[in-house]
């Protein structure tokens, strides 16, 4: 070994004086920051948890809101209603209120032209003009003495649907936002439930070995040969279609690969020296895996839960498609691609967005899961 | 005097690590002259073994080499791995320390052979085959029909070595580099294997850069010797002027490294404090669901054994031999068959809650410092972890003050106690280890092989450590080691272990002066021998 670690003790430091080593945990982040990719995808992660947790609530769209007249309207950074389709469709409604039009006039966000009839206008012609969905408030000014004309005006109401709307006329992006949302939730609950089952039924059957470890690993065995579809469908059966039984179920199924991995490697650490040495220190058998085991294991577990994550996002994914996940109006990525793929050669759109916020989703979890299992490998120690 | 065929000249090597560039060689200039041996000494951390794998193109991705090393008028470094290929494996060829891991496992030893001629000789596979055979002789195999088709786990470290020589001499090559080639075998298969090497040599007439930090083979091995420390070569020159008369005070100290003094045994009436009788360790080998029945190791045979106050029982042996299965068994940290008496507590069928308050007073040092320490957890939090056993009434504040004061036992300064393992040399984890069993205040130390991982100058920092903590503690240790030179510095007592039997006992004077015993005896001419393996040019 290299002495290069140990930089000399300053003399003049006084005894109970604390120095601070750097531990490999430091060491691993350290190595983790030089990687660029991996730290490019942890940016992206925070956006994309930024924008699926916070997001939801700054859209101008609720991700359940309807418009009826914005049916499967592209994606768009212009305005909806388009400014072309605003003056003919005001022009058709007075027409049909019977009225002689005048210039109509689109002044930002109110539209007003001269009405004229024979008779008295009625006010209550505003009502062809509110009926469309384009128009609201519409009123009635400038009345001449003798009623026969005036300035019909209305509010047009303009509303941008950058990511397009869904076939039932929802805006796109406020879905994918809460489909985000729902997606990273269900990953983060499905590993971590994943993690702490896993973690714990592992580390105490290769910890104590024997008939303890064969007992608990045929279980595990035992829950594998159960088919996943299966075991959801039964649950779904019991309990009704339910967002926390996703996960659980995603989490249930998942936690047998974490059990295993841990197990693996608590037998190579029981056999280091140091948990011998804590056992030749007479510390029990709690202390040594709390102390000793879980926290030397942990290098391959963190690993393993950032792609555990991706997974549990694309089961629950496979979930939605089938129709066992998310109920609507609630949604998630896989629900919006498996809903974009139906539609998808009228309105690519819907397909492309959330098909795209998935991947790149995926990716980044990906190279961030490469970058720590770079960054804890040992070997590179 | 010949022209050098390898001219090394500045040559550095610079890691890329955490704490920036690490210069680890600082600039060397070695030659080497066609068939002689020179040897590069140093402690670990010298930079020696890194000078020859920059040489060889075979630095970790986040070395770097700079200067030069030519071989016959040709640059190695920087020169392109294709091109490098031609050189590496033909020309000048390597051999490694670790005999168990330098072969592959899946593959049979006479494929594994025949890759370096089939790829540099130009051998055919049918045709590779006798010169594989040839070459099997050449390293003193047994019987090399049978064994060119076993696999590496059917063969023991000392033939395994063979099989690594065999290959390394595949094209007759000019130079071999041996790094450290015999750290990792017995005593016994070290002398055998210098004895071919240096028989090949005289045979072959080939160079060898003879990598080591055993001073005692140099002497018997090398023609001429450079002393590197820290990356640098503090002195270098024929081995007998550099052994006679060394003129850096590095090489004074490290030849000066050797233990020294004995230690005096306890007085005749020291009461017993531990016993075995009979002790019989069995290991059980397969069995289990569907397996068939298993099959019984016996690694400990009716041993019995007995330690007074103050005393040091030592074990030799080899390595198989039981040695460290009977300290653990006398630790009750393996189940065993037979008596064991601590004290007036008969512990033989104790189990680990019976077992933990007496914990305290039987404590155990490991071999290697580098994995008896948890690498997630602070120095102080490793030494005070016995304390919230065996004291959990401490408070924190207490267990800092003990762990300050145990620091300062061992000769560490206690401002490192927040600091992590890896940060230490080898020699301070193994304080380290010592301060975690002495901070409990025990009455018997079981130290494994406490010496064996480190440097020689290290090792004899230890070894006056220890007897000065067991003065003062009026300790008693059973002391495990392959070392005769330590044994006899550290023991008072001397067991000699052979398959799990005691070939031998008695006082250390007396094993060491008059072994009565064929095996001790060879044990002793391999370690204390003199004679060369090679007449010197």
């Amino acid at each position: 070994m290299t002495d290069v670690h140990i930089p000399a003790a300053t003399p003049a430091a006084p005894i109970e004086g604390q120095v601070t080593g750097r531990s490999p945990w430091q060491d691993a982040w350290l190595r983790l920051r030089r990687n660029r990719a991996a730290v490019a995808s942890a940016v992206v992660l925070a956006f994309l948890a930024f924008a699926g947790f916070v997001g939801p609530y700054l859209t101008p769209h609720s991700y359940d809101q309807i418009y009826p007249q914005y049916v499967r309207v592209p994606a768009s950074l212009e305005a909806y209603p388009k400014e072309d389709t605003i003056v003919p469709e005001f022009q058709s409604a007075l027409e049909r209120a019977r009225v002689i039009v005048g210039d109509i006039a689109l002044d930002g966000s109110t539209i007003s032209a001269p009405i004229s009839d024979d008779d008295a206008i009625d006010e209550r012609i505003v009502r062809y003009v509110d009926r469309s969905d384009l128009f609201d408030n519409a009123r009635i000014e400038d009345l001449s003495a003798d009623g026969k004309s005036a300035v019909m005006l209305a509010d047009v109401q303009r509303v941008h649907f950058y990511f397009g709307t869904d076939r039932n006329g929802r805006d796109l992006l406020a879905r994918i936002l809460i489909g985000l949302r729902i997606s990273l939730a269900i990953g983060l609950l499905a590993s971590f439930m994943a993690l702490v089952l896993g973690v714990t039924y592992g580390a105490v059957a290769g910890y104590f070995g024997g008939r303890i470890d064969n007992v608990m690993m045929r279980v595990v065995d035992i829950m594998y040969s159960l088919p996943f579809i299966f075991f959801v469908i039964l649950l779904v059966v019991f309990f009704g279609r339910n967002f926390v039984l996703i996960f659980i179920a995603i989490g249930c199924t998942e936690w047998l690969d974490m059990s295993r991995i841990v197990r693996g490697q608590t037998l190579t650490i029981k056999r280091q020296e140091y948990v011998q040495a804590a056992e030749a220190l007479g510390v029990g058998s709690a202390g040594i895996l709390k102390r000793h085991i879980i926290p030397n294991l942990l290098g391959p577990v963190v690993v393993f839960v950032t792609l555990l994550v991706p997974k549990a996002i694309l089961l629950e994914s496979l979930l939605s498609f089938l129709g066992l996940g998310v109920q609507e109006p609630l949604t998630s990525l896989g629900l919006l691609i498996s809903e974009g793929a139906a539609s998808m050669r009228g309105a690519t759109w819907l397909l492309l967005y959330p098909a795209v916020t998935l991947t790149v989703l995926l990716f980044a979890l990906n190279f961030l899961g490469d970058g720590l299992r770079d960054a804890l490998d040992p070997k590179d120690r | 005097m010949a022209e050098p065929i390898l001219k090394v000249r500045g040559l550095t090597v610079d890691f890329q690590t955490n704490d920036g560039v690490v210069r680890a060689v600082k600039g060397i200039d070695l030659d080497v002259r066609p068939g002689e041996t020179v040897a590069i000494v140093g402690e670990s951390g010298s930079g020696k073994s890194q000078s020859m794998m920059a040489m060889m193109g075979l630095l970790a991705s986040n070395g770097r080499a700079g200067g030069s090393a030519k071989y016959r008028e040709q640059e190695l470094i920087g020169l392109s791995d294709r091109k490098l290929n031609k050189v590496r494996g033909a020309k000048i060829t390597m051999i490694f320390q670790e005999p168990m891991t330098s072969l592959d496992p899946l593959y049979r030893i006479g494929k594994q052979i025949a890759e370096p001629l089939i790829h540099h000789g130009g051998y055919s596979k049918a045709k590779a085959r006798p010169r594989v055979l040839e070459l099997l002789k050449l390293v003193g195999i047994p019987d090399p029909e049978r064994r060119i088709d076993a696999y590496p786990h059917e063969l023991s470290g000392g033939q395994r070595q063979r099989v690594m020589i065999a290959m390394a001499l595949a094209n007759d090559p000019d130079i071999l580099i041996a790094d450290e080639p015999t750290t990792a075998l017995d005593v016994t298969i070290q002398a055998q294997i210098l004895t071919l090497l240096a028989e090949l040599q005289n045979k072959l007439h080939m160079a060898i850069v003879f990598i080591t930090h055993d001073l005692g083979i140099v002497r018997r091995f090398a023609d001429r010797v450079y002393v590197m420390r820290s990356g640098e070569v503090v002195e270098k020159g024929a081995t007998e002027t550099v052994f006679t008369a060394p003129s850096h005070p590095y090489t004074k100290m490290l030849l000066a490294a050797e233990p020294t003094g004995h230690k005096a045994p306890p007085p005749a009436g020291a009461p017993i404090l531990l016993e075995g009788k009979n002790v019989e360790v069995n290991f059980q080998i397969g069995g289990g669901f569907l397996a068939g029945p298993p099959v019984y190791l016996r690694a400990v045979d009716h041993i019995s054994i007995a330690l007074r106050r103050g005393q040091t029982v030592g074990i030799v042996g080899e390595s198989g031999s039981g040695k460290s299965t009977l300290g653990r068994a006398l630790l009750k940290l393996l189940p065993s068959e037979g008596a064991i008496r601590f004290e007036t507590h008969d512990i033989s069928k104790a189990d680990r809650a019976q077992m933990r308050p007496l914990r305290k007073e039987l404590q155990l040092v490991f071999q290697d410092p580098f994995g008896s320490l948890s690498p997630r957890m602070t120095v102080g939090q490793i030494i005070t972890e016995g304390l919230l056993v065996h004291e959990p009434s401490l408070s924190g504040k207490e267990r800092d003050r003990r762990a300050v004061e145990a620091l300062r036992e061992v000769g560490l300064d206690p401002v490192m106690r927040n600091r992590y393992p890896h940060e230490f040399s080898g020699g301070q984890r193994q304080r380290i280890a010592i301060a975690r069993a002495m901070i409990l205040k025990p009455k018997v130390v079981v130290l494994d092989e406490p010496t064996s991982a480190l440097d020689r100058s290290v090792q004899k920092q230890i070894v006056d450590l220890l007897r000065d903590l067991q003065k003062k503690h009026d300790l008693s240790y059973i002391f495990i080691s392959h070392d005769l030179a330590v044994m006899r510095a550290m023991a008072d007592y001397i067991i000699v272990m052979q398959r799990g039997r005691i070939v031998e006992e008695g006082q250390t004077k007396q094993i060491f002066d008059d072994p009565k015993d064929i095996y001790t005896q060879t044990l002793m001419a391999a370690a204390i021998d003199q004679t060369r393996f090679r007449e010197t040019a």
